[in-house]
Parts: C-alpha cells; structure tokens; sequence
C-alpha cells in the first residue's frame, strides 16, 4: 500500500464514525465527515489496490475473479429462486457481486452514471399501488437530490451532454462526453430510423483531464476491471486520497466486519471485524455509518442479532433485506458487415431511453428502461469465444474458429435494462449451512423477478432488435428475456421512508431504531431506476454526509 | 493487419512432421517423447509437470478438434496444452482431478466403436469430430473447450497463445491506449461530421 494512512487510531478509545464499507457510498461519507473534521475508522474487508495494482489479465480477473470476493467455492453464497427450496451454492461466480477492495463496485463499474428522473421518485403515485408488492414513493423528491447529482458530477468526475428527456440539471457537465464509438453509431442509426431518439452516454470516466487525474487512454478495460489510470470515477481514485490527506480518515483494509455491537442503551458501542491476520478486533465508535453494498449491508444487521434486537439490528419493520432488486435486463447480439473494433474505448458511448424509460399502462404491465450500445462480451477475448457465441451456432470446430476470427471485431450488443418491482419474496438473508472464507454465517440470495419486469425487458428487447435491424446488421441473436440469478446492482434490501413500519431508515440514512446508525448505499434505494443505479447511490452519500455532518455538529447522534 | 496465416515451421510442427527428428534428439522413454513431440508447438524440449505425458496427448488432440489447425493457427499452434499443463497445476489446480478421471471416462467406448483404437489421438480426426459429436453434451467436453479457449486466449505468460497468436487471429491488438476512431463505423461518422453532413 502506497498511500499511508496519516492517522491511526487506538480501537478501545471512541472515533467519531465508523464507516464500514469504502465504496461508492462509504468512500464519499468517509472523505465528507474526515474532511469535516470527523476522526474517521473505515473498516474494509478486501485489499488496497491501487492503479498501478490493476491488470488486463483476463483469467485472471474476469475468469478467477481475483479482485472480486473470488470464485463461489472460495467465498460461498448461495442462492435459489424460490423461499420454499434449499439455497446452493452456484458453480462459478457468486450471486451477488462486487468488487471487494478499498473503492468497492465503483471500481470495476463499467460507468454508465444515469441519474434518476423525476419520475423514480414518485412513481407509486403516478402509477398506482401493485397488488402483491412493495411499490412506494421515495420520501424525498428529484429536486432534493439534484445538487448532489451535480456534485458527483463535478467532484467524482461525469462526462456527458445533457439529453432530451433529462430530469433539469442546475449545473452543465464537467467535460464533453467519450467519442462516440462504432456501436453507438450504429445504436443511433438505428434509434433514429425508427423513431426513437438516442443519446450522448453519461459516463464516470473522464474525456479529459479533470480534478488532477488524467483522461481515459481507451484502453478497453472498463467492464469488471480497475483502470490503471484513475481515468473511472471510482472513490478510489476520486475520494479515498482526499479523505487519507484530510489527516482524519484511517482506511483498514483486509477487515471483515462480523458484528455491530450496542450498549446498554441500545446505540452501537464498537464494531468487530476480523484483520487482515484473522485476529477479532473491535473499534468503539461514537456512531457508525453502514455502506457494505446492498447484499453485505443487511447480511451484517442480519448477523448483529442479539437479545435487545433479535430480529437483527435495525430490523423493527422486518423490511432488513426484503425487496432486493437487481434491475432486470436483457441483451440483443448483432454483427455488421464492417469492423467496429469495440473492445477499444469505453464501453457505452450512446444510450436511448425515449418514451421507453417511463411505465405505459397501455403495455399491460408496469416497467420501463433504457438501452445501451456497447461490445459487452465482444470486449475482451476469453469472454467473447465463451459467452458471445450464438446458441445455435457451431460451438467447436473451424467453422467455430473462422467466425470467432471474424465476428470478434464486428459484434456488438444492446443492452436492455430496466425496472424491478420491490418484492418480499426477494431478498438477502442468512444461509442456515454454509460459512463464507472469513467463518461467517454465509449470505443467502433469494431472487425470482416480477412478472412484469421479465415483460418489460421483453417488450425492450423487441426495439433493440429492431434498432439493429435498421442499422443493418447482417446477424443477430438474442435469448427470451428471463428472470436473472445474480448480479452487482444490489437495490433496496434497507429501504428509506418516513414510517419505520415500512422502512429501515429515515430520509437522511439514519435507523429509525438505533439513532447512531446511519445506512446509505445501494440498499437505501426505495425503487430500482432503469438499470444504472451508481450515480444515484453517489449523490445520496453525498447528500447523507452532509445530513450526518449537520447532526453531529448539533449533537443530535 | 498482421498476418493470419500459419508459417510453414508452425504447420509442420502442428502436423507432427518434425516428430521422428525430436525423437531422436530425447533421451527418454519412446512414449514420453512421442508425446512431447506431438504437443511440441511451444517448446520442442519442454516437459509437462502436471499433466502425464499420455493425458496431454490426448487433451491436446481434443484442443485441437475445438480449435483446429486450418490455414489459421489452432489450440496446437497456439500451445494451449502448455496452457493446461500450467493452470492444472496452479491456478486451477482444483480441477485437476475431475478433468483426470472425466479424461479417461470420456474415452470409454472407443474402441468399441472403432476397431484397433483405444484412445481418442488414436483416431482420424473425422472419427474424432464423430466422437466428439456423440459426447458433446458430456460435462467434460464443456470443461474441455473452456480450458482451451482460455488457454487459446489468455495472456501467453500462462503457456498458451504464443506469440499472442490467437489475439492476431481475431484482430484482437491487445490491451494498450488507443486513439479514436478505432472502426469503420466511427470513421465514417467522424468523417460525415468533419464535412457537414
């Protein structure tokens, strides 16, 4: 590790906060309340990697899934899609994944970085309520969550233009967006063809130099690797310095926390983890801000059950884990005459959304989404000759490695993403059998989509085909849309609210039952978006550190 | 573009015509060296560690039905057998041996079906994509193909694609910064811009 904590902190003597997790949230909050003047302990359970510590090698990463919480037979989880069945472990990756490191998922994120519109944050009121779910409005609006946007678009580092169907903005992009690339060419022409209007990708990655980093060299490693560059907006590269500079923030990496503990008087008193030798630590904490990713986050309530609290800490509405969404999605495969060559540069450079991206009653269903132009699986080889095949194509032999030679450069994909619905049924909690490496009781994933979520993605998946057809791909492939087993965006499992009947935490991230503890990333999200969840984890950690700031200096934790 | 076409040497190491020379430079067991020559595209003189020699002869053979030599390089040229060797050792060692036991059960039957064979390399290649054909859905057919396309793709420091050879098969340049445009359609688009259209 290369950049040296300034401050270290004794575990028996209170610190102002602990931040556990250092990722899209934890990272903002730990570099907001350090830079505050908060004496900060961030507790992450993987490595410290740095730029220079990343790599292009494919088995490496992608396969072995070293920087993740690697392969499922090294790290288990388990998963099933229905309560009444025994969850297993699944062969290769795990169901809910991350990258496990100081940054956390925002540094393999591929970067699209949508904001919500106005709609996300009202939508059971648009709507209606959904028979048999969890649907409800945020308690707080788009215009609430608009300046915090803007920060993330100026301190994290978004490059873009605004789009036609954009929520206001109060404040231009940053920089200009990526070049467009081959697929968002070929998305826009087909977009427009059909009537539908395209647009310039928001991305996390800088076009140009921006707040002392450098821009992307396009080197095409975006989707599942760290950049070697700090050119991805990731709080490694964009918050973890400044928060280590302020001289308050005191990042220990390789700590897997186990348990929250309380007090007498029922607040948290100190946080245990495992170091990176496997000895039991506990740092005591005035207060404690919880941001281990929306799988992570309730397994660690889950696990901090104890006689005051035995449903789990901050588990009074029962709601700890339940509605887990991980935006449904589905994706067209289409090959062009010409070569695109898309495993340069980002991923996405154009994206549509259209009239796509808000709920029509008159489809029969509730969902929306939008689609992204990008290579996907055509990005990097081993992937490609794996994954980026047609089902009823030849899977072995030459006439296999002729099109392998001649599609790798000339494939492109459409990625439909969309809504989920909030679901009891789906959701994280303990597994009764299996432990994972650091001896925990292992997370278990529950996770069957919505009826109408599959019919969205469905229904999108039909303009994606057409978009490539009027761009006039000479092939193209796709699989019927179909409920997913597993992902990164991890959504809704400690939901916000105003009634602490139907919510983890209140509006400003804090547990309606333990006052001194603060949760805030994807899990506080009350619905799903349409498939680009980071930018809005971001600015409500933003958002939440300044609220956090503001009580503490009031004595109000 | 940088060539797809095999060299001669690389052909006719693939198509084991420098075998009976090999053989005579090794001092060692008949059936050890023959093996060695016949996965000799990376290293003539290169020893197996984890594999026996009469596994990587017929995990080699199977390769190479899955990618085969044809005017372009395939998983022998590239020496994805180098690949298993290493990785079945190391990084994937747990797979060792279930590919071990699946290897041989993969082979029950051949020489049922085909008179004075006994192992899959003891077949013609057509009897190869025969056999193949029947036991495609196996597990280990779908372990197989895995182990070489990542040995075919994977960096050459894991034994395999040498030279980078099956990255210059499907006009993969490699990881490195890039300066757009990087397709014809980005061109074309820059270039309608650039004019005013």
């Amino acid at each position: 590790m290369a950049i040296e904590n300034k401050v270290v902190y004794p575990l028996d003597e209170a610190v102002d906060f602990v931040v556990i997790g250092s990722g899209s949230a934890g990272g903002i909050i730990a570099k907001e309340l350090s830079t505050n003047g908060f004496s900060v302990v961030v507790l992450e359970q993987g490595p410290f990697r740095e730029a220079k510590d990343f790599t292009h090698d494919e088995l490496d990463v992608n396969v072995d899934d070293s920087i993740g919480g690697g392969r499922a037979a090294d790290n288990i989880q388990t998963f099933r899609d229905d309560e009444s069945k025994v969850a297993k472990v699944k062969p290769g990756r795990n169901p809910a994944r991350y990258y496990e490191g100081v940054g956390g998922a925002s540094v393999h994120f591929t970067a699209n970085f949508w904001r919500f519109r106005e709609i996300d944050f009202k939508e059971r009121s648009a709507v209606g309520s959904i028979e048999g779910t969890n649907f409800a409005d945020w308690p707080i609006t788009y215009g609430e969550l608009e300046p915090y946007y803007t920060k993330v678009d100026w301190d994290i580092g978004v490059s873009g233009a605004p789009g036609p169907f954009d929520s206001p903005r109060s404040k231009p992009f940053p920089m200009p967006p990526i070049p467009i690339k081959s697929s968002g060419v070929l998305l826009k022409k087909g977009a427009e063809a059909i009537g539908l209007t395209p647009q310039a990708a928001p991305l996390a990655i800088l076009s140009q130099p921006h707040n002392g980093r450098p821009g992307c060299i396009n080197c095409g490693y975006c989707l599942g690797y760290g950049c070697e560059v700090g050119a991805k907006s990731s709080t490694l590269a964009a918050m973890i310095p400044h928060a280590i500079a302020s001289g308050n923030c005191e990042i220990r990496a390789g700590c897997a926390v186990y348990k929250l503990e309380t007090g007498a008087d029922g607040k948290i008193s100190e946080v245990q983890y495992l170091d990176s030798n496997g000895n039991q630590r506990s740092q005591k904490a005035r207060a404690a801000v919880l941001s281990a990713n929306g799988a992570e986050t309730p397994r660690l309530l889950l696990l901090s059950e104890s006689s005051r609290y035995p449903d789990g800490l901050a588990n009074s509405s029962g709601f700890v884990g339940k509605n887990l969404m991980m935006n449904a999605h589905t994706n067209v495969q289409a090959v062009f005459e010409h070569q695109l060559n898309d495993y340069k540069g980002v991923q996405v450079t154009q994206i549509v959304h259209d009239h796509l991206y808000e709920s029509d009653p008159t489809r029969g269903y509730y969902g929306g989404g939008g689609f992204t132009a990008r290579p996907l699986m055509s990005a990097t080889p081993i992937w490609y000759s794996l994954a980026g095949q047609r089902p009823d194509g030849p899977q072995w032999g030459a006439e296999f490695k002729d099109r392998l030679a001649h599609n790798f450069t000339r494939q492109m994909a459409v990625v439909a993403s969309g809504t989920n619905l909030p679901l009891d049924r789906n959701n994280i909690t303990i597994d009764p059998t299996h432990k994972d490496k650091y001896g925990r009781p292992s997370l278990r994933m529950t996770y069957r989509e919505h009826q109408d979520d599959i019919a969205n993605v469905a229904y999108m998946q039909g303009f994606a085909e057409q978009m490539m057809e009027a761009a006039g791909a000479v092939e193209q492939w796709s699989s019927p849309a179909k409920s997913g087993t597993g992902g990164g965006h991890l959504l809704g499992t400690c939901r916000m609210g105003d009634d602490p009947e139907t919510s983890v935490v209140d509006r400003y991230h804090r547990s309606h039952d333990v006052s001194n503890l603060f949760i805030c990333d994807g899990s506080s999200l009350v619905s799903s978006g349409r498939g680009q969840p980071t930018m809005t984890i971001m600015a409500l950690a933003f958002r939440a550190a300044e609220h956090i700031t503001a009580a503490a200096n009031n004595n109000e934790i | 573009m940088k060539s797809k076409t095999l060299n001669r040497r690389h052909f006719m190491q693939g198509s084991g015509i420098l075998a009976s020379s090999s053989l005579l430079r090794l001092s060692v067991p008949a059936i050890l060296a023959a093996a060695q020559t016949a996965c000799s595209a990376r290293d003539e003189d290169a020893a197996f560690v984890t594999l026996t020699a009469s596994e990587a002869v017929e995990l080699e053979a199977i390769a190479a039905r899955i990618l085969p030599t044809t005017d372009t390089p395939g998983a022998r040229e590239a020496g994805v057998i180098y690949f298993m060797d290493n990785v079945l050792g190391e990084k994937f060692s747990e797979m060792l041996p279930s590919v071990r036991s699946s290897l041989a059960e993969f082979q029950e039957g051949i020489a049922d079906r085909f008179e004075g064979a006994l192992k899959f390399s003891d077949l013609s290649e057509a009897d190869q994509d025969v056999w193949i054909g029947v036991n495609e859905t196996m597990q280990f057919f779908s372990v197989a193909k895995t182990l070489t396309l990542w040995g075919f793709f994977a960096m050459s420091s894991y034994g395999g694609n040498k030279d980078n050879m099956a990255w210059d098969l499907i006009d993969f340049d490699g990881p490195g910064a890039a300066q757009p445009p990087f397709g014809y359609y980005d061109a074309q688009y820059m270039e309608e811009q650039s004019n005013g259209n």
